[in-house]
């Protein structure tokens, strides 16, 4: 629509200008609060400008931890949720662009009873089936290890489900054509369909990544030893402070380094 | 360089029946057109020879060898398909080495290869472009190149036209006809349009409902089409065909014992008196000019619809009656209850 009324032009931009402030003031507040001393934000005057002590902040989440609050150094944590948010998104695109593979391109019994059996795990989230996933990951020993923290999150129905639905799109006599070229099945895959695949690959990745990052129920369920936290569950652990109070200008500080790799 | 043999071939899907009993030589270097109406099993059959569906019975031998229980690849053929079924993600050069590759091709002979079919196709300056890049006709070229560059026993073609517009159409058939005389490969086309089928054919293999109507040249099949499904579905305008009794008195035509029905060509009715000729009452409905010639449609006065070509653009209005005269040598005799010639 191309209209020109000024007034119209304002008020379109006010009412954005609002919503953005609304959503950037308390990331800003926590970002503020993150660069002054410990007592600056407990004063009753909240301070809106950076104070000096950013620095200090900073390198005393990442490199010591508050002891107090039973947290190990933040770098720990941020390398924890780094490395199984790759694992989580690593692991659910190759588990589900192999069996969307299946599931679209070979002929075998069961086969659309096996692509709904997938699909109904769409309604059973790791927060439902929380229990017996624990009681699995328990007797398998997998507690307080990487395994047991991306194993059970791994199998996705929903990536399987996307590249299915691409694979659908995939003309099947690009298949043919690749089989009458001498291209076996394995070969098919590698050298047509995963190139094919690969904007949605790469998409899917950074979802998965911020999936796997902003878990919180289950790595707070099966890690007891501090050098598995992940970022995430860490704050939780900084701000419930047992007979102090919270130092909140640490757990800003915490917090702003947990948001920066989603975003 | 091959022979390609069909022995009493058959495909069943359950209960249908998409191919029933195929028996077809092709001989080396020979451009055999199957055409017919869509589902007449045409595609099933090309497919079954190239391997990519199989075959519930009969037997397949691609120069002399029997192919039926061979993976495509191993067929030694090459195939066009209607969608050109480029490979998006890769060059044009991408594509026309892919199956080279595969095959463990020497570097030397795969470059040899593709330069040759890029000069044959003049696709030299798109090689290094992806398909997307390329116009329909360009894309058309690369399909073909990706068979040339396999140099197979076999082409088999996957009605490669049909998603052209009309005039590349025309120069892509020309092309085809042009490049498959060059290299003298045999091969096998499937296409349902039958002016494709009457200037690219050797032979053309009519089909209908998973059925061989009638093989030979386009002359022949034109010319004395054996059964009444051959002789409605070749030419355009399609053949009049009438009841005997349409004609009056038929004691003059010699017509051979059984003929029921009759077909006569819309060019070989006329308008003006033959020696020997039947005339037949019949009203003007509709004249449709075309260019060169046009076509104009009757009602006999027995009921029955004609069309006759004519040339040029006669003088005549909706609603006059004129008269029809055919020459006993026009007409093709059937009988309407096999089908079939009763003259063959």
């Amino acid at each position: 629509m191309v209209e020109n009324r000024p007034w119209l032009t304002f008020f379109t931009h006010l009412v954005l200008i609002i919503g953005v402030v609304i959503v950037v003031f308390p990331v800003y507040l926590a970002f503020i609060a993150s660069t002054h001393s410990g007592g600056d934000f407990l004063r009753g005057l909240v301070p809106l400008l950076p104070g000096p002590n950013a620095v200090e902040n900073y390198s005393k989440m990442l490199f010591e931890g508050i002891s107090t609050a039973g947290a190990p150094p933040l770098w720990i944590m941020l390398a924890n949720s780094t490395l199984i948010a790759i694992i989580i998104a690593i692991g659910k695109i190759i588990i589900s662009l192999l069996s969307a593979y299946a599931i679209v391109f070979f002929k075998f019994p069961f086969r659309l009873l096996a692509f709904w059996i997938i699909f109904i795990t769409l309604m059973l989230p790791v927060e439902v089936r929380i229990i017996p996933t624990f009681a699995v990951v328990a007797n398998l020993g997998l507690l307080n290890s990487y395994l047991g923290l991306t194993l059970p999150l791994i199998a996705s129905a929903t990536a399987t489900f996307l590249f299915r639905q691409f694979f659908l799109t995939v003309p099947d006599e690009l298949m043919e054509a690749a089989r009458v070229d001498g291209a076996g099945p394995m070969k098919f895959f590698r050298d047509i369909l995963l190139p094919l695949s690969r904007t949605n690959i790469a998409a899917l990745f950074v979802i998965l990544f911020i999936y796997g990052w902003v878990q919180y129920l289950w790595p707070l369920l099966v890690t007891t030893d501090s050098r598995y936290y992940t970022v995430v569950m860490g704050i939780k652990r900084l701000a419930a402070t047992a007979d102090a109070e919270p130092q909140w200008h640490l757990v800003m500080a915490a917090v702003v380094l947990a948001m920066l790799p989603p975003s | 360089m091959a022979t390609i043999n069909l022995v009493d071939l058959h495909k069943d899907y359950g209960n249908s029946h998409a191919v029933r009993g195929i028996n077809l030589s092709v001989a080396d270097g020979e451009l055999i057109v199957l055409v017919g109406p869509s589902g007449c099993g045409k595609s099933t059959l090309l497919r079954m020879v190239a391997g990519l569906e199989t075959v519930s019975s009969g037997r397949i031998e691609i120069g002399g060898r029997d192919v039926v229980k061979a993976e495509p690849a191993e067929r030694d053929i090459a195939m066009v398909f209607q969608n050109y079924a480029l490979y998006p993600h890769m060059t044009v050069r991408g594509n026309l080495e892919y199956g080279l590759k595969n095959r463990g091709t020497p570097r030397a002979e795969i470059d040899r290869r593709v330069n040759e079919a890029a000069e044959i196709l003049e696709i030299g300056p798109m090689l290094d472009r992806k398909p997307r890049q390329l116009s329909g006709g360009q894309r058309q070229r690369v399909a073909m190149g990706r068979a040339i560059v396999r140099e197979p026993a076999a082409f088999l073609f996957d009605e490669p036209l049909s998603n052209l517009d009309a005039k590349l159409r025309v120069q892509m058939r020309v092309e085809i006809r042009k490049l498959q005389r060059r290299l003298k490969t045999t091969s096998l086309y499937v296409t349902h349009d039958q002016l494709e089928a009457m200037t690219l054919a050797d032979r053309l293999v009519v089909m209908n409902g998973g059925l061989v109507e009638q093989i030979g040249t386009p002359t022949e099949v034109y010319d004395r089409p054996a059964t009444l499904f051959v002789a409605s579905f070749i030419g355009s305008p399609p053949m009049n065909l009438l009841p005997v009794s349409a004609l009056g008195n038929t004691q003059g035509l010699n017509l051979p014992a059984g003929t029921d029905m009759v077909g006569i060509r819309p060019d070989q009715m006329h308008l003006e008196p033959r020696p020997g000729a039947t005339a037949l009452p019949a009203t003007a409905e509709l004249l449709e000019p075309i260019g060169g010639e046009s076509h104009l449609h009757l009602r006999l006065d027995s009921g029955h619809s004609v069309i006759l070509s004519v040339p040029g653009r006669p003088s005549i209005t909706e609603g006059t009656a004129v008269t029809v005269y055919i020459e006993p040598a026009a007409l093709h005799p059937f009988d309407s209850k096999t089908g079939r010639r009763t003259d063959a």
